[in-house]
């Protein structure tokens, strides 16, 4: 077989012949050789292929043919080139055209570099021609520079792209797009140009995209040359794309002006069916028939252009523009640009809507719009709104109309300027963004809802055909966009009041509308319902309107006049009167405007009042909500109300320190004082005073009763005996620290008391708290319990402090050193003479403020040999009350003072022995009492005595 | 010829913004502004990734948009000047010296003891230096 690689057949590219194995077996191998060199043929161009194993053959032809391929690419390059080096024609379009075969040339032999060079050669080359040739009519010749350029631009960017220069790539567009930006042509058909301008970036943009170049960020670059800075964005499809959506818009736009001026529309479509694009790249041509012969013809450049604007008729560029944008909605808002895909958003939401597609429209502008209004673009928010609510206005939505118009108006729209010159497509359906044309939109929608009844057959021209005689009701709440629209601040000027009296409210309702608004009534509505109360307004007709919010009956207030004037409050004062306790706070205000129109705007406190986005940075002047600046700024829309004024009288009976041990007994008394006791409770805590609970943390075991330091024993009724108890559920509750127990009944008068016990286990302060509810009239639904409080500190105190020491016996021995000083570990243990006896000291200090009755004391001995115990009594008491002894407060038993109790008397005797005679004084006695600080102190006649020498007798005298 | 500029606050809300255009695109222009802030959150929030140093506040070019640049100022306070400019070579310096004057009169006008820090700027004066200093640059 014998593949010609090209034809025709040339010997400089020589034939490639394979040839069977089979055929050496016929022809023998000189022979071969012979024919070979008679043919002038290389050895390798002689290929034998054995059939039976053809897929190992296989590599070998292709290798060949690529070989001789490539041979054949270089050598045709190489002639080209020389022909472009010798200049041997001066015309541009022959080189572009030698440049650009090099280049196709060697991109087949996968040479990217000089095909990247000569591509752009045939660029810069082309671009030359835009001023100088002169083949083609003028419009025709710039669409073929323009097509080719394009196509050039393609190979150029593919390129780079695929070699992974994504910064040169992004260059290259960006001259490529500034050379050819201003290449406009006729600027009667500019929409060819604004076609092609969108091709290029769409085309880049995709080209952008399939690029695994794009993978790597775009940070990791240089951002560009020091001569064209490369931004960001320059790096995402999404801009491309948006932008060739956004020529694409231009070409759209300026198509449709075209076609509307021109006069002869009808005849644009019959005579261009025959033009078709030549097979020249970039060159059209028609068809004409010629007997039976078919000619191809060039056209003329009203021809083209008739063409040109039929084929551009047939695109639906909207669904274009639309799908791209989409495409750079999603992948802005993939890269976290909120802003530019916001802005995409609003792009293809215009398109939406110029397509008439009011739902998909409202949906992007709806994205848009929370944007704006999050950050307060009033300018472009203004724009929005003004697509949206024609949007509404299409859909038939009355209550979004209402809701979109009166954002609008509330914006705070403040320029005054009135562009009457300017064209309307310049601004959305909103109109401009003046004072006056908020004001024109807040009488449109004013006179929408507020007018009378017989006019409602005439509202079609609004765009409304039905439900427009039915009430309309907006919520606005603190997120509301219609916040502006109606602010109510509700201020209570106490923070605390008493049930059933009166306390005043101050109401505040703040508008941004530009016209003042005259309300017909208000409802303020509170979280008690009773509270409830309208203000009416005075000039307006008494409507008897069904309220669902505000009882028949209820308070009602008239005002002289209820106008909004704009940005300036309203302060309404008024009082009411809460009928329960408990927290009353202030929910909503509903205003009513004509006969169907409500707004309910939820109510704020002054002190957490905020402006909303869109007024917050305004610039203007600002006024308090109420008069008084303290509750402009602390006031609360909420308030206390106080429990009725109980009527109930608990008294806890004891006071005084209990005793550590002792069963503390503390008397509760509650006692009517003009109200009956329904359903009484009494709860019972103890608390301990210094924290930390009333057991201590090493003895923390929930269950032990001894790790409470004071405890509640127990709870004995007024009856006192157990039958009651389990009749009634007296004792209903008893902890450690806490008691529950219900009050009978008790009628006016009445009083009923029990007992507490409580022991202390530890010298501890500690707080009783006992509360007692209770209702008043009987066990009525939505009766309120009544609460009284009464807290009492107890001290738990030691009664006695016991000190012993033993006397120790007179020293007897040396003093030596070392056995004087005691050992400083062993002081605790007093060393005792062996075999004598020795005296123990033992005292019982009483530490309370009351006299204590000491019993008896038993010294316990814990010793080896055995115990010895002894009761001890008082040595020198008076004896009459046997084995026992009083101590007063603060009194040591068996010490040097001596007390003296009320009604009781004290003999202190003693012996006196007289050593000499003669006048002789006696041991001073003075009295000294503590409580009344009285002084007694005898005459020195009667401290005195006279000793006779002979008779050694003495008398003793005492008082 | 610079277009418009604009100051905008700490939320991202405008504080000033004037355009200077005979043309009747300021909601384009808005737009743009608008849009511009995403770059500086970026660049903001990736100083390291946008190769700006920390203690610089000029930002440079944010993004070229149609037949427009647009180039971004933060200041300590983090107060966001942008500038809109029609001019295709813009040297830096040029650009950097404009936004050292804007940002001048800027302080002058916060500092006026009645205007109130946060809200929009409705000085006149403002207004008239800013176009005073606006007139002075043309790039090209």
């Amino acid at each position: 077989m014998v593949y010609p690689p090209f034809s025709p057949f040339s010997l400089e590219y020589p034939p490639l012949i394979t040839l069977s194995q089979l055929v050496l077996e016929v022809i023998s191998e000189d022979r071969l050789l012979a024919l070979r060199k008679r043919a002038e043929l290389d050895s390798k161009y002689v290929l034998f292929l054995n059939h039976s194993e053809l897929p190992l053959s296989l590599p070998r032809i292709a290798s060949a043919f690529s070989e001789l391929a490539l041979a054949y690419y270089r050598e045709e390059a190489r002639r080209i080139k020389s022909r472009i080096e010798k200049r041997s024609s001066t015309s541009l379009d022959l080189i572009v055209r030698y440049c650009f075969k090099v280049a196709v040339y060697a991109e087949f032999r996968r040479d990217w570099g000089e095909a990247l060079k000569f591509y752009e050669d045939a660029y810069h080359s082309l671009h030359e021609m835009i001023g100088t040739s002169t083949r083609l009519p003028a419009i025709q010749r710039l669409v073929e520079i323009k097509t080719i350029a394009e196509l050039l631009h393609f190979k150029i960017s593919t390129l780079l792209l695929h070699g992974g220069k994504l910064t040169e790539a992004v260059i290259w567009f960006h001259q490529h797009k500034s050379s050819y930006d201003k290449v406009v042509g006729s600027t009667e058909y500019i929409f060819l140009h604004w076609e092609w301008m969108s091709r290029q970036f769409l085309v880049f943009a995709e080209l952008l995209e399939a690029s695994s170049a794009t993978v790597q960020s775009f940070s990791s670059l240089n951002q560009g040359t020091a001569q064209i800075p490369l931004t960001e964005f320059e790096f995402y499809p999404a801009y491309y794309y948006q932008l060739a959506a956004h020529y694409l818009q231009n070409k759209k736009s300026a198509l449709e002006l075209l076609v509307s001026m021109s006069v002869a529309a009808q005849e644009i479509d019959g005579s261009s069916e025959s033009i078709t694009p030549s097979v020249y790249v970039g060159q059209f041509s028609q068809l004409r028939e010629k007997g039976e012969a078919l000619t191809l013809h060039f056209i003329t450049d009203e021809e083209y252009i008739r063409y040109a604007i039929s084929e551009a008729k047939r695109f639906q560029d909207s669904f274009e523009i639309v799908a791209w944008l989409k495409k750079s909605y999603e992948s802005f808002t993939n890269l976290k640009s909120r802003r530019m895909a916001a802005f995409c958003a609003f792009e293809i939401a215009r398109e939406y809507f110029g397509l008439s597609d009011p739902s998909n429209a409202k949906f992007f502008f709806d994205i848009t719009v929370n944007l704006y209004r999050q950050e307060g673009w009033v300018s472009l928010l203004w724009e929005v709104l003004g697509y949206l609510r024609e949007c509404s206005r299409n859909l038939g939505a009355f209550k979004d109309f209402v809701e979109l118009s009166l954002e609008m108006v509330a914006l705070p729209v403040t320029s005054c300027d009135d562009f009457g010159n300017l064209r309307d497509k310049t601004y959305g359906p909103g109109g401009p963004a003046t004072v006056s044309r908020r004001e024109s939109i807040h009488r449109e929608v004013f006179t929408l809802f507020c007018r009378e009844t017989e006019l409602i057959s005439s509202t079609e021209e609004s765009g409304f055909k039905f439900a427009i005689d039915s009430p309309l009701h907006l919520e606005i709440d603190l997120v509301s966009p219609l916040r502006p629209v109606l602010l109510a601040s509700v201020a209570f000027h106490e923070q605390m009041i008493k049930p059933r009296s009166l306390c005043s409210i101050t109401l505040s309702l703040l508008s941004h509308l530009p016209l003042p608004v005259e309300i017909d009534h208000l409802e303020v509505q509170f979280n008690q319902s009773t509270c409830n109360f309208v203000v009416r307004n005075s000039q307006k007709p008494l409507v008897a309107s069904p309220s669902s919010t505000v009882q028949s009956g209820s308070q009602e207030e008239n005002e002289p006049s209820l106008v909004l004037v704009p940005n300036n409050w309203l302060r309404l004062t008024y009082a009411i009167k809460p009928e329960k306790s408990g927290k009353l706070e202030c929910l909503s205000v509903l205003a009513k405007l004509g006969t169907r129109f409500t707004i309910s705007s939820r109510a704020e406190s002054p002190a957490a009042m905020e402006d909303s986005p869109v007024w917050k940075h305004e610039n203007y002047v600002q006024s308090l909500p109420t008069k008084d600046p303290i509750l402009a700024v602390f006031g609360q829309k909420a308030t206390q109300v106080e429990e009725p004024e109980p009527q109930v009288d608990v008294s806890l009976g004891a006071s005084g320190p209990a005793l550590v041990g002792e069963n503390f007994t503390m008397p509760i008394v509650v006692t009517s004082k003009g109200h009956a006791v329904y359903s009484g409770e009494l709860k019972i805590n103890l608390v301990d005073v210094g924290g930390g609970g009333l057991f201590s943390p090493r003895e923390a075991e929930p269950f032990s009763l001894e790790s409470h330091h004071v405890e509640i024993c127990g709870i004995d009724g007024a009856e006192g005996n157990d039958e009651s108890e389990s009749e009634t559920g007296n004792i209903k509750k008893i902890q450690q620290s806490f008691g529950l127990v219900s009050v009978p009944n008790l009628k006016e008068g009445e009083s009923w008391s029990c007992k507490l016990e409580i022991k202390w286990h530890r010298a501890k302060p500690v707080m009783l708290f006992v509360s007692l509810g209770y209702l008043p009239q009987g066990s009525e639904a939505n009766a309120q319990k009544v609460h009284i409080h009464k807290s009492l500190q107890i001290e738990g105190k030691m009664p006695l402090v016991i000190n012993n020491r033993f006397m120790l016996p007179y020293r007897r021995d040396h003093l030596l050193l070392n056995r004087i000083k005691p050992a400083p570990d062993s002081e605790d243990i007093s060393s005792l003479p062996l075999n004598e006896k020795s005296v123990l000291v033992v005292s019982a200090k009483n530490c309370t403020e009351i006299a204590l009755k000491l019993m008896c004391m038993s010294i316990e001995l814990d010793d080896e040999q055995g115990k010895t115990s002894c009761l001890i009594q008082q040595g020198g008491g008076g004896g009459e009350t046997s084995g026992s002894a009083n101590l007063a407060p603060g009194e040591e038993f068996k010490s040097n003072t001596v007390s003296v109790l009320p009604k009781s008397e004290h003999v202190l005797s003693y012996k006196l022995v007289p050593l000499t005679c003669g006048q002789q004084q006696l041991p001073k006695i003075t009295l000294t009492s503590v409580r009344y600080s009285a002084e007694f102190q005898p005459s020195t006649i009667a401290s005195s005595v006279f000793v006779f020498p002979s008779a050694p007798q003495a008398n003793s005298t005492a008082k | 010829m610079i277009v418009c500029v604009a100051v905008v606050g700490h939320q991202n809300n405008p504080l000033y913004i004037q355009s200077f255009t005979e043309a009747d695109d300021a909601l384009k222009l808005h737009h743009i502004v608008h849009c511009s802030l995403d770059v500086i959150d970026e660049r903001v929030n990736n100083p390291s990734k946008s190769g700006t140093t920390l203690n610089e506040a000029f930002l440079g070019l944010l993004y070229p948009a149609l037949n427009y640049k647009v180039y971004g100022y933060l200041t300590n306070t983090k107060v966001k000047f942008i500038m809109v400019t029609t001019d295709l070579d813009v040297r830096d310096t040029d650009v950097r010296s404009f936004f050292r004057k804007f940002h001048a009169a800027y302080v002058d006008a916060v500092s006026n003891p009645f205007h109130v820090p946060g809200k929009k700027i409705t000085s006149r004066t403002f207004s008239e230096s800013v176009t005073n200093i606006v007139r002075s640059y043309s790039f090209n």
